[in-house]
């Protein structure tokens, strides 16, 4: 079955996550540093009136900073009652992928990407990157 | 020290009350303007701003503003003798007393801000001395001279009445007997003889002129056809001794008006009424109720606890639960009576804009009609104060962008008169709306589509366009576009602000509509800024006990164990030694090698320091609370918006691991 996913990229990767799950996207210009925060959180943002932490996927996915850079956007999730925000290199395309033909990741990716991707859909000679969303906010803190 | 701090109270209340004051002038003002232009009177609008003029004389003589005593002397001169001659306030006199009042807002202004208070400006002093409230009715009238009020017999009183309402002028002549009149043979009885020959005399009043050539004067009050010029021929006098007087009786002078109204009625009239029965509280202190509130409504959960306890005992606890739960009710009913309490009435919020209207639809030489329905709604006086510079902003654009000029609308067969409507009505979830409508005409997204060089699909997404920070519809507002200016500010304060929502309706050519939804009350909290580490943060300032210069020369190291991270140090204050943190150090943020400022708070009844680098300013800001687990740690109590669009942490310097959490 085919449903809507939010495309983005980090690094040299491309990603997906289900439509269902994005409340917006937001442009991008500094986080309110919060001390005590896991090294991946970027910050507090205000989006529509609502205070959100967001999480860096540069630094969530071990890769270095950028320097500031005007793609950057910050897609607003919703899993449960938790908003967030996710800090991605740039983020264009709305795509329909189909659950069907995404296939689970090698191995040694899946090792190595510690439960942050949970399938690889490959589209056009494009592969995209699933990601647990609530794994990358960080589930587990909310226990 | 303590008598600075009372004057300070006493000033906060002269600006409440002196606001108020204000707006209720100039709500009736504008009444006054209204009747005048159907061609009636309000004469007890003209009473009451009186008595508002008053009331903001004496206060402010007493603390001593001695511009504003002046300005609300002069335009009480004006309106006494608008009252006195009937309640009449012509257009000249109504313009006057708005500019009066504006100057006289400007001060209380400075008041508030602690800034210095301008000196009434002369030219405008003497503009108000000049003006005659009757200007373009009856020229040259003063009013009736107190003594002529006082001293008049009923008689006397319908004498003059009925001659007036037959057409004629009434007149006071001053003779003043001197030698020299007294030789050519006038005196008081042939004065009397020779104008009475002219009209008839009502009254003859004998006075003591004090200083003059002559000790004793005669006032002589008469109803005559004769001009001025006869009237001084004959008392053997001057012009400047003969005056033209109106009449204090408004069933004879204003026979359009309304009847007199009895001076100290006390009546409702609304919100714009002097004289409702109105007690003014300190915001703080409401919230410190609630507060209060709170804790009782704590102390009540461990009763239920006792007595679920007793009961599992086996005790019998029935008249217990029963008082226990009357005392539920109780406390629901005191949490509602406080929530009313810090209540305003939309309908008093949305008072300025009358006034606010009437100028910008001058200025732009528009006619607009602006429709208030506010109905019963009401709202927090947090929210309401600071949701009216939205309102405002909504309905500037709307007279001065939106609404077409008169011959436009008719040339678009649309009414010559334009309309703003401001609707208000509470809707679920604790929520109000409030809707400022135009029937002008319109936003054009083709135009600010080209301009912005994307497609606007709809109206939501022309909403975003136009309340993007920076967005100018200068070139285009006024012509194609119809408005968008300052609305990242209005959205700023409905969505970031008040955590409310915004939206927008637009029809070409028919006109725009801006819903605004805001939470009915919101938590407003006296805080403190600090820079610390080159981050700004906010810190309640109830919970600070007090803020001091760090000197120069460090403080005291007591000894440390093996890998201590952030360092106590320790500072002797009033014979006591108090403990000294960096809080740079200890939010991981910055060495605290520049911190400047020590903040005291209490922990546990004992003080300590914290040092930041500079103090910034104090704010009431509306807190959020932070509760994802991503950004939820000791210390860190909530975010603001302190203006910028970006949250501010608010800092509980008192939370329990702050302190020992973070020494790893």
């Amino acid at each position: 079955m085919a449903s809507l996913h939010v495309t983005f990229r980090v690094g040299t990767a491309d990603y997906a996550i289900p439509a269902d799950q994005v409340l917006h996207l937001e442009s991008f210009s500094s986080a309110t540093h919060v001390p005590g925060a896991p090294p991946y959180v970027a910050g507090l943002v205000q989006v529509r009136g609502r205070v959100v932490p967001v999480v860096d996927l540069r630094a969530r996915f071990g890769l270095p900073p950028i320097e500031h850079s005007l793609d950057r956007r910050v897609i607003v999730v919703q899993i449960g009652t938790r908003v967030a925000g996710l800090l991605v290199d740039s983020a264009r395309e709305v795509m329909s992928l189909d659950a069907a033909s995404f296939e689970k990741p090698p191995e040694l990716i899946e090792q190595q990407a510690s439960g942050f991707v949970t399938a690889i859909a490959a589209v056009t000679k494009r592969l995209f990157l699933i990601v647990d969303v609530p794994r990358v906010i960080g589930e587990e803190l909310a226990q | 020290m303590s008598d600075r701090v009372d004057l300070q109270e006493f000033v906060g209340a002269f600006v409440a009350e002196a606001d108020e004051l204000i707006a209720s002038a100039n709500g009736l003002l504008l009444e006054i303007e209204a009747a005048n232009a159907q061609g009636g009177s309000k004469p007890r609008a003209v009473r009451d701003l009186f008595r508002a003029l008053h009331t903001i004389k004496g206060l402010a003589g007493m603390i001593g503003v001695e511009p504003i005593v002046e300005l609300a002397h002069g335009l009480e001169t004006l309106l006494r003798s608008a009252d006195r001659g009937g309640g009449t306030l012509r257009r000249a006199a109504v313009d006057v007393s708005l500019q009066g009042i504006a100057a006289i807002a400007e001060r209380v202004r400075a008041v508030a801000e602690q800034r210095s208070v301008a000196e009434a400006p002369d030219p405008l002093l003497e503009l108000i001395a000049a003006t005659d409230a009757q200007a373009d009715r009856r020229p040259a009238m003063t009013p009736i001279i107190a003594e002529w009020d006082a001293r008049l017999t009923p008689g006397e009183r319908h004498q003059l009445g009925s001659a007036l309402a037959a057409g004629a002028h009434a007149w006071t002549v001053t003779f003043a007997p001197s030698a020299d009149n007294a030789e050519r043979g006038i005196t008081i009885v042939s004065v009397r003889e020779r104008l009475a020959a002219l009209g008839d005399i009502v009254k003859v009043q004998p006075r003591v002129t004090p200083g003059a050539a002559s000790s004793i004067a005669f006032d002589i009050l008469l109803t005559s056809e004769a001009d001025a010029a006869a009237l001084a021929e004959a008392a053997a006098t001057t012009f400047d001794r003969v005056v033209a007087v109106s009449l204090p009786v408004p069933a004879i002078s204003e026979p359009a008006g309304e009847p007199e109204a009895p001076l100290l009625d006390m009546s409702d009239e609304g919100p714009t009424a002097i004289g409702r029965s109105l007690v003014r509280v300190d915001l703080a202190r409401l919230d410190e109720l609630q507060e209060q509130l709170s804790l009782l409504i704590v102390s009540r959960f461990r009763l239920e606890r006792e007595i679920a306890a007793h009961a599992a005992q086996g005790h019998d606890v029935r008249r217990l639960s029963e008082v226990a739960a009357l005392q539920g009710r109780q406390l629901r009913d005191l949490r509602r009576a406080i929530l009313r309490a810090r209540t305003v009435r939309v309908a008093e919020v949305l008072e300025p804009l009358p006034l606010l209207v009437r100028s910008l639809a001058r200025a732009a030489q528009r006619e607009v009609r602006l429709e208030i329905d506010a109905r019963d709604a009401e709202l927090d006086k947090a929210v309401a104060d600071r949701l009216l510079p939205a309102l405002v902003h909504l309905v500037r654009n709307a007279v001065d962008h939106a609404l077409e000029s008169a011959d436009e609308r008719v040339a678009r067969g649309k009414p010559r008169t334009g309309t703003v409507h401001v609707r208000c009505s509470e809707i679920s979830g604790n929520r109000v709306e409030i809707v400022v409508e135009d029937d002008g005409r319109g936003i054009d997204r083709a135009a600010i589509a080209q301009r912005v060089g994307h497609p606007i699909d709809d109206d939501r997404e022309l909403l975003a366009v136009i309340a993007a920070p920076g967005f100018s519809t200068r070139t285009v507002a006024t012509r194609t576009s119809g408005r968008g200016l300052g609305m990242d500010i209005v959205k700023r304060i409905a969505v970031d602000v008040l955590g409310g929502e915004l939206t927008l309706a637009t029809v070409l050519g028919a006109g725009t509509a801006f819903t605004l939804r805001v939470p009915l009350t919101i938590a407003v909290v006296d805080v403190f800024s600090f820079e610390c580490g080159s981050q700004a943060f906010v810190v309640p300032v109830s919970t600070i006990e007090e803020i001091f210069e760090l000197s120069a020369e460090p403080a005291m190291q007591p000894p440390m164990s093996a890998g201590t991270a952030s360092p106590v140090r320790m500072l002797e204050r009033r014979g006591h030694a108090v403990p000294v943190m960096s809080l740079g150090t200890l939010l991981a943020i910055d060495s605290g090698a520049n911190a400047r400022k020590a903040i005291v708070i209490r922990r546990d009844g004992a003080p300590v320091a914290f040092a930041v680098d500079r103090m910034l300013g104090r704010h009431e800001v509306v807190v959020r609370p932070i509760d994802d687990p991503l950004v939820k740690w000791p210390g860190i109590s909530g975010a603001t918006d302190l203006g910028d669009g970006r949250p501010t942490l608010v800092l509980d310097l008192a939370a329990r691991g702050l302190v020992r959490e973070r020494r790893v």
